[in-house]
């Protein structure tokens, strides 16, 4: 009678203890490696991140190399820009010391459009101080060249203002003061 | 990994003396000529320059670290420059950005009218054509994560694939992302979006992989203008620490929220969300 009242309670602890067993193998299992180390999440994700490939390796790489480019970049107006924003990134152009590829140059039109992504007046919201905006046509008739011309006729593209100082040197002429 | 870095640096310090040897014979000059080109090629990483100073040859305290980000408004042209990198850097999908420009119009009926075409990738070319009112103010809002120190998307991940690291980063770990995109419902600057090739969050991770480096964030190195600042709050002279303590008024979106952006605002109007 006894023995009768004991065997349902074995039944219930012995269903717990299996329960546990395969809880716990289960957890075991199904946790990834360095889950919790620093919180609710998987610690080598960090790591992971932090290896992730680096496309944008900086003017100092490319001007490194591009001794020329670097000589009238640096020294002109133009220096804050990034080689890699007109040309692309560094990534599609060198590997592991090696040129893998060449990056575009743009021209024509493209580099019409380029210039005017930053100095098209025509877009107010670009602060006096921080930029020189023009409106084109007006630019080109105002300073009486063809409206044919492209930008970098006048402007060198990596130093804009170089050619224009230089002439201003020979002719002791100021075109703006002229005006 | 060290072993690495020591041969590299091994190979290239080879290379220079031999190179001074050259330099130092008497044919010197018409050889370097053909050499110098190839001299100091950039093979690793490691050789680019530091852009973080406070990083440079230490060991990365990832308890310890702490960044701030900060936008000035005053300062962006819209030219876009950010958020082409951005795109480049991470081979972002067409029609998904992980940073933006928006551009803001105000009228002299206090209206306000917002505009991203393209998130601003192909930068602003023309005017808004598609609205006929004077305009009072105008400005461009360069978006990116906010890196909340209370980060909704962190709370709501269902199994700790979003997370926010001991440096203070809020990142996705592309293993664990289920894809469910209660992350993307939860952050409420709308930084978020499910990619679509992998079908996991994606989000703006202000360049971990760089900073961890010691560089600057893809988009903060190539802003022209300096709009966009990246820096070490430890270092006392970094650019950031030095205006967050400075008198100048900054900001941060939906303060409301109570998500304690990371990311800071220099001339944020009142109607910049
Ligand atoms: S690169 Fe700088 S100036 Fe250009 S849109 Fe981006 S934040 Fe503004
Ligand atoms: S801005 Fe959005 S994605 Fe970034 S940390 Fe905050 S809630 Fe998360």
């Amino acid at each position: 009678m006894q023995s009768g009242n004991y065997s349902h309670l074995i039944r219930i602890i012995l269903g717990i203890i299996v329960f546990a067993v395969f809880g716990f193998i289960g957890k075991k299992l199904l946790t990834p490696e360095s889950f919790g180390v620093y919180g609710h999440f998987r610690a080598d994700a960090i790591e992971e991140e932090a290896a992730r490939e680096i496309r944008h390796w900086t003017n100092a790489s490319c001007l490194s190399c591009h001794a020329y480019e670097a000589k009238i970049h640096l020294k002109g107006r133009h220096k804050t820009i990034s080689c890699e924003f007109c040309h692309g990134p560094y990534a599609d152009h060198v590997k592991d010391g090696k040129k893998t590829g060449t990056l575009p140059v743009k021209k024509g039109e493209d580099m019409k459009i380029l210039c005017m992504r930053c100095h098209n007046k025509a877009i107010q919201a670009r602060p006096g101080e921080v930029i020189k905006t023009v409106v084109m046509p007006d630019h080109l008739t105002s300073q009486k060249v063809k409206e044919t011309h492209n930008c970098s006729q006048c402007h060198h593209v990596h130093a804009p203002l170089m050619y224009i100082e230089k002439a201003r040197k020979i002719t002791g002429f100021d075109a703006k003061e002229a005006l | 990994m060290d072993n690495k870095i020591s041969m590299d640096n091994k190979i290239s310090d080879d290379r220079r003396s031999f190179i001074k040897k050259v330099l130092n014979g008497t044919i010197g000059g018409s050889l370097l000529l053909v050499f110098s080109a190839g001299a100091e090629i950039f093979k690793s990483p490691e050789d680019i320059p530091a852009q973080i100073p406070s990083l440079k040859n230490k060991e990365y305290e990832i308890t310890k670290a702490h960044f701030a980000f900060i936008v000035d408004i005053t300062k962006c042209i819209g030219c876009g420059s950010c958020c082409v990198a951005d795109k480049r850097e991470y081979n972002v999908a067409d029609g998904y950005y992980r940073t933006w420009v928006e551009r803001y119009l105000k009228d002299y009926d206090d209206n306000v009218y917002v505009d991203s075409p393209k998130g601003g990738l192909e930068g602003y070319q023309s005017p808004r054509e598609d609205i006929d009112v004077k305009v009072r103010d105008t400005f461009f809002v360069p978006k990116l994560c906010n890196m909340c120190k209370e980060p909704p998307c962190v709370q709501v991940c269902p199994i700790g694939a979003t997370f926010q690291t001991p440096d203070g980063f809020v990142l996705v770990d592309h293993k664990r992302c289920v894809g469910c995109g209660y992350c993307i419902q939860a952050c409420p600057y709308s930084v978020r979006f499910l990619n679509p090739v992998t079908k996991t969050a994606e989000k703006c991770s202000w360049c971990y992989h760089r900073v961890r480096k010691g560089l600057q964030p893809a988009c903060v190195s190539v802003c022209p203008t300096g709009a966009r600042k990246f820096g070490d709050l430890n270092d006392e002279n970094s650019e950031v620490s030095k205006i967050l303590k400075g008198p100048g008024v900054i900001t941060v979106l939906k303060r409301e929220m109570g998500t304690f952006p990371g990311l800071y605002y220099i001339g944020a109007r009142r109607e910049v969300i």
